[in-house]
């Protein structure tokens, strides 16, 4: 149980990380709008790839996308600790739970996007 | 876009997103129509926004809350299952009854909830009843514990009638799914009423519980670029700062006052929903 604790608290410390990091990243793309005036919107930048390597880096709306990114990809994270966190203190109901909760949010990401 | 909109966009933002942590609501529903009726953003627009500003809303107050231990996670993670099996079955259902249709009766529901909560305070003068697990909640291990920090006391509480909550869950699944809102006016109710769990837990499981819901949809937005980028930037930090501020002073507030604050802004919610379902905004 009190591993169980310590697990939780490190995975909230991970998402407050990862929630402030979106915020710098937004807030930099925010002031680089303002600073460049440059809003060429983007068209379809799903492609994380080419925002990671291949995207001219100081677009200010590129910089945007990757914090919303880092931001919605937080609680989906969190979801995968938690089964993660139940799996290792053996708590099978609840990383079955968990588990399906996972797959029922991948299935409507999937049937959403598609 | 002028500083000038990125200015009250971010101010906006921090309002609503303060409000939406510290009772549980997402945000979504006081974000959106003071987006399009203070700065005149199409609704469109706002929605998208919004959707973003919720997982914002969540991920920043859950890592205040699970921090201090308030977020049952166990029982989030229980309910989550009924919300995303519902949010599914709802986006994949034609709708049957038209949106106005649903909106009134989302509002009337609202109005319901917080009817229940107002006499429920009215006649015990508490902000929750304890009772012990059911035998759900027990074979499950729901039921918990927190510090609360106005009372100064570690409190344990048991979660009752864990399947009609779960019930609720499912339909607010399915609302949210159909309507595009989150259900925290829907979940807080129905923990704190049905199920007997302590305000705070209630604000704090659904404010976990909202942004895992909302961050699947949010993917699916950007993916379809309904979000205008240099809008929803000023709205999702200003989110941030207010949710952060919000989830803290969540645990400094006595139970009942919070659930008064809760009652008079689910009202005000429920009626604006029955007043744009009726097509009159």
């Amino acid at each position: 149980m009190r591993d169980h604790k310590t697990m939780e608290l490190f995975i909230s410390r991970l998402m407050r990380a990862s929630v402030s990091l979106s915020g710098v990243i937004i807030f930099i793309g925010l002031i680089l709008f303002m600073v460049t005036g440059n809003n060429s919107g983007p068209v379809d930048v799903f492609e994380l790839n080419w925002i990671m390597f291949g995207a001219p880096f100081l677009e200010p709306s590129h910089v945007i996308f990757l914090g919303f990114m880092v931001l919605v990809v937080t609680p989906l994270l969190r979801i995968v600790a938690s089964v993660v966190v139940f799996f290792v203190s053996k708590d099978w109901t609840f990383t079955v739970i968990t588990s399906m909760v996972l797959s029922v949010l991948v299935l409507s990401m999937i049937l959403g996007v598609g | 876009m002028t500083p000038a909109f990125t200015m009250f966009a971010l101010i906006i933002a921090i309002f609503s997103g303060f409000l939406g942590a510290l009772l549980g609501l997402g945000g979504g529903v006081i974000l959106v129509p003071l987006l399009v009726f203070l700065l005149d953003i199409p609704i469109h627009y706002a929605a998208g926004a919004s959707i973003i500003a919720v997982v914002a809303t969540s991920s920043a107050a859950t890592s205040v809350y699970v921090k201090n231990e308030i977020t049952n996670t166990k029982l989030g993670m229980f309910l989550e299952l009924a919300t995303t099996l519902g949010a599914l079955s709802g986006a994949s259902l034609m709708s049957v009854a038209g949106e106005s249709v649903l909106q009134t009766l989302f509002g009337a529901s609202l109005l319901y909830a917080s009817i229940t909560m107002w006499t429920q305070m009215r006649n015990t003068n508490k902000s929750w009843t304890s009772m012990p697990n059911d035998w759900l909640a027990d074979k499950l291990d729901l039921g918990g514990d927190y510090w609360d920090e106005t009372s100064g006391e570690q409190v344990s509480y048991g979660v009752h009638h864990s399947l009609p909550t779960f019930l609720i869950s499912y339909i607010a699944g399915i609302v949210s799914g159909l309507l595009g809102i989150g259900g925290g006016g829907i979940k807080v109710p129905a923990m704190n009423v049905v199920s007997s769990i302590p305000m705070k837990v209630s604000v704090a499981t659904s404010n976990f519980m909202i942004g895992v819901t909302a961050s699947a949809s949010a993917l699916v937005y950007l993916r379809h670029g309904y979000c205008d980028f240099f809008i929803t930037a000023p709205v999702v930090l200003g989110t941030l700062i207010g949710s952060f501020f919000g989830a803290r002073s969540t645990r400094h507030m006595q139970g009942l006052f919070l659930k008064q604050l809760f009652v008079v802004v689910l009202i005000v919610l429920g009626l604006r929903m029955i007043v744009s379902g009726a097509g009159i905004l």
